[in-house]
């Protein structure tokens, strides 16, 4: 066996039969234990996955135990004179440390595998119907960086327990560097320098370990752990050799070997920068963590877009929200970053604490507890973060901030009781409207009654939003040459037609002509949130204005339904052919519908007609919008870019899962009591029996 | 052989071992003696490279043990003045770990424990814990570690401190029986019952080598004098 091996079998052997690492241990699960079954309590219905829960119960309290149960390994040769026993053996410093430290980290991993096991026993004992063997795979990314820190920690208990003869000094100081020492270093920059605070997100021990727990791995991460424990043992090495040199000549010695630890510090740091810079991420998909998965549409969208955006996330640090915020904006980062497209930056400016940021903000209109997208010194776009974060909207964001601008026109219909841009009030349209003017769309209207009020040749497309009076037979008229691309050279016209609870009848005839005809409906007959409502949700694959929202949903109030007309059919081939689509249904009725003409058609130089119907107005005015988290802003956008051409997509991101136990509150009581109270007790009663019975029995 | 040359170690503010420079050839066991603090413990840390002296060298059939400690460290064995063990294990379970560490192979680990617990006669100790032992049989294990793999030279500090008469009688015997294959350098007070076995005494006084007297075909009380002598600064 080599000198390194037997050093770890002493070692593990000698720290295991003391009955302050039985403690250590016990209290390690005790404590992870307690703040698992919190956070588990704390995060029901929120997104954090499990993994993520118990890395950041565990992660606080892993420096304590690698402290304690490093303390001794060297303190007591020191203190016993062992030290010089061992120093006259034909075994390098190196060797023993590296035994001393397998030693350490071996026993910590032993603590971290039984917190992991326990948690699975008792969560599939307490919550079955919640958790799945399957999700253990889940755990592997935390329990990987766990692994990495821990051996970080042991190895700074090895070289503190190498300086001091005194264990409990040596614990001490291990924990301060280990626990306070970043943390005070961390709060210091986030509070006292203006700077620091707006660079830096959430607590990096803590972000790795919600990083990981999310599926987000930084190799740059691991790299970093590694060479700062190869820093600690090159330490403790140095240290223990320091005790050969204690000659009165041998200053120079001692002071190369000081100077070989600063430059070993020094070079550490410098590889972790190099390390940081060339970070390569890689996104495993972990159970019950959607957040940090991106899809093709946003791998694209990133890639193409160029320049720089800065995300400022304007939240106060206290916030639930602020840990989820920074770690999707962490991914979406280094997503971006991976596509060599558009470079982003984020930055953090707190409410309270960065007052001249925040005033900043807030004299432009953001509103607190915000992300705001800048490019150079303007804010293009402020996302609530109460209305929804995620990748869809972000992505969508940013692709609009990093396109260039395309100028074309809107056009409104008047006259009918539709529903108007200019109305700032809970039954207007203002916020999708600025929407649109932010993609670069002008809003102009026109009176299809009066002569006068023209089509422009520079109208994208036409929207009839919730028409209630009946158009007459010249507004018709007008509204179908508009359609066939009479007068405009470039061919045929974009449609796109709101209903308000029902279609006037001179509508209803235009669309039945181009295919789409309309039906009343029950709402009641649906997935309702308020009676009338219906939530649709099933989003056709093959349409550009569906295609991105699988797993999303649209909430429409009293909606007309539609299907197709017996004209759909008509022209079976070239610029006549019509095709409709079903693109919004809730079971087998259809909420949205679109047809096109001439788009296969021989000339494609063409402008094919289009028609996108949609069965409710109210699904984008200003108070639905406002009111609820869901699909009915991005779908309008995107019929809206359709319909005008715009055919990018925006990305689809993934539903986010949210975190359901299903336990009761007894349950509750009874896991957290039985793995945080009764498993420790149990644990260390029986290795403190072993311990007793090894120590008389012989 | 061990060359010892020139040799000077200081602590912070006293200089104590200056210019010490011998020579111990196959077969001698030297005893190392001076009065307390002239830094026998001190030359027998160095010996041992638990020190790195100011200057000289330290050589063991060419193995010099500030170029190649490691090399150096296989030829020796070294006993301390105050025997440091590992308390939570029985002594085979010391040996064991002793002799692994200094890089044996596990088939031969069995016979040298079991010819170093011959030797020091450990055999009615060997499942008993170390806690548990006598300082005088705590010392036995430590000599046994010391001689464990038959270095070619072993360095024994202050062996027979804290021995009564009998004990010191059977260290004796077990060091006589050690020189048979190594040599032995021991420091002590106890010259007569070292001149026993010893085949030289270096005296030490202020940090240098001031008297070499070799013991042989001398009478052990003639021996004993000579070296008080030397001891209290007369002539050896």
């Amino acid at each position: 066996m080599s000198p390194v091996g037997v050093t770890f079998r002493r070692t593990f052997g000698m720290i295991s039969g003391l009955y302050v690492t039985a403690l250590s241990v016990a209290g390690f699960l005790a404590a992870s234990a307690a703040l698992f079954a919190f956070n588990l309590d704390m995060g029901e219905g929120g997104l954090s996955s499990l993994a993520s829960l118990w890395a950041l119960s565990v992660a606080p309290v892993l420096p304590v135990l690698a402290a304690l149960a490093g303390m001794e390994v060297w303190s007591d040769e020191l203190k016993t004179g062992r030290i010089d026993i061992l120093l006259s053996s034909p075994v390098s410093e190196k060797d023993l440390v590296k035994g001393k430290f397998w030693g350490v980290w071996a026993l910590t991993m032993v603590a971290l595998s039984i917190s992991l096991v326990s948690a699975f026993v008792f969560l599939d004992f307490y919550a079955p119907s919640f958790f799945e063997v399957s999700s253990l795979w889940g755990f592997i990314p935390a329990f990987t960086l766990l692994a990495f820190q821990s051996a970080l920690w042991s190895a700074v208990a090895v070289a503190a327990s190498a300086v001091f003869r005194n264990a409990a000094g040596a614990a001490a100081t291990t924990i301060f560097i280990l626990v306070a020492f970043p943390r005070v270093i961390w709060l210091a920059l986030s509070h006292w320098t203006r700077g620091g605070r707006i660079v830096l997100g959430d607590f990096p021990l803590d972000a790795h370990a919600f990083d990981f727990a999310s599926g987000l791995l930084g190799v740059g991460t691991l790299f970093s752990y590694a060479i700062l424990t190869f820093f600690a043992l090159f330490a403790a090495e140095r240290v223990v050799a320091f005790r050969r040199f204690r000659g009165r000549r041998q200053r120079l010695q001692r002071f190369s070997m000081g100077l070989s630890i600063v430059l070993g510090f020094v070079l550490s740091f410098l590889a972790i920068s190099l390390a940081s810079r060339m970070d390569l991420s890689l996104d495993m998909s972990v159970a019950g963590s959607g957040e940090t998965r991106f899809s093709p549409g946003t791998r694209e969208i990133l890639s193409r877009a160029h320049g720089s955006i800065s995300i400022t996330v304007f939240l106060e640090r206290s916030d639930p929200q602020f840990r989820h915020v920074g770690h999707f904006l962490r991914s979406l980062k280094r997503e971006a970053d991976s596509t060599g497209g558009v470079v982003l930056e984020i930055k953090y400016v707190d409410p309270i604490l960065d007052t001249g940021e925040a005033l900043r903000l807030v004299r432009a209109g953001v509103e607190k507890a915000s992300l705001v997208f800048e490019r150079g010194e303007r804010i293009a776009h402020v996302l609530r973060i109460a209305d929804g974060y995620g990748e869809r909207e972000c992505v969508a964001l940013i692709e609009r901030m990093a396109s260039p601008l395309i100028r074309s026109s809107v056009y409104w219909t008047v006259g009918h009781g539709e529903a108007s841009f200019g109305n700032y009030a809970f039954d207007g349209l203002s916020d999708i409207a600025r929407n649109l003017a932010l993609d670069g769309y002008e809003h102009k209207t026109v009176n299809l009654a009066d002569s006068a009020s023209q089509i422009g040749s520079d109208c994208a497309l036409l929207i009839v939003a919730g028409a209630r009076t009946d158009f007459s037979a010249r507004e018709i008229e007008r509204l179908g040459a508009y359609l066939e691309g009479q007068g405009d050279s470039n061919g045929g016209g974009r449609l796109l037609v709101l209903a308000d609870r029902a279609l006037t009848r001179g509508m209803e005839n235009l669309l039945s002509r181009w295919g789409i005809l309309s039906e009343k409906i029950h709402a009641s007959q649906f997935p309702t949130v308020s009676g009338t409502d219906v939530v649709a949700s099933q989003f056709s694959e093959s349409h550009p204005v569906s295609r991105p929202f699988q797993g999303y949903q649209v909430v429409l109030e009293t909606p007309v339904a539609f299907k197709p007309s017996a004209m759909a059919t008509e022209g079976s081939t070239g610029a006549d052919r019509k095709k409709y689509s079903d693109i919004l249904s809730a079971g087998k009725t259809c909420f949205a519908a679109a047809v096109e003409r001439g788009g296969n058609g021989k000339d494609l130089a063409i402008r094919p007609t289009r028609i996108v119907a949609i069965g409710d107005v109210g699904f984008v005015l200003n108070g639905k919008l406002r009111s609820s988290a869901n699909a009915n802003r991005d779908f309008f956008l995107n019929a809206v870019k359709y319909l005008s051409g715009r055919d990018s997509l925006p990305a689809s991101g993934s539903e986010a899962s949210r975190l359901v136990t299903g336990m009761t509150r007894s349950d509750r009581a009874s896991f957290a009591m039985a793995s945080a109270l009764w498993l420790p007790i149990g644990l260390f009663a029986l290795q403190a029996l072993l311990i007793a019975r090894r120590r008389r029995g012989k | 052989m061990l060359e010892v040359r020139n040799i000077a170690f200081s602590y912070r503010t006293k200089e104590v071992l200056k210019d010490v420079s011998f020579v111990v050839s196959p077969g001698e066991t030297v005893c190392i003696v001076g009065d307390n603090g002239v830094g026998k413990s001190t030359l027998m840390r160095v010996l041992a490279t638990v020190l790195m002296p100011d200057g000289g060298s330290i050589r063991i059939d060419g193995k010099d043990a500030l170029r190649n400690p490691v090399r150096y460290r296989r030829e020796i064995g070294f006993l301390q003045e105050d025997p440091a063990l590992y308390d939570d294990m029985t002594v085979k379970d010391y040996l064991t770990y002793r002799a692994r560490l200094k890089g044996e192979p596990d088939k031969r680990i069995r016979r040298r424990i079991g010819e170093a617990s011959e030797v020091c006669r450990l055999r009615a100790l060997m499942a008993r814990q170390i806690r548990n032992l006598s300082f005088g049989d705590k010392k036995r294990v430590a000599l046994a570690d010391a001689m464990l793999l038959r270095p070619r030279v072993v360095l024994l500090d202050d062996v027979l401190a804290g021995l009564d008469c009998s004990m010191r009688e059977a260290a004796g015997e077990i060091i006589s029986s050690v020189a048979a294959f190594s040599n032995v350098i021991v420091t002590g007070h106890e010259i007569a019952d070292l001149a026993k076995w010893t085949t030289r005494f270096i005296v030490l006084g202020s940090g240098r080598i001031t008297a070499s007297i070799s013991t042989a075909g001398m009478e052990c009380s003639s021996v004993v004098s000579r070296v008080e002598a030397a001891l209290k600064g007369g002539e050896a």
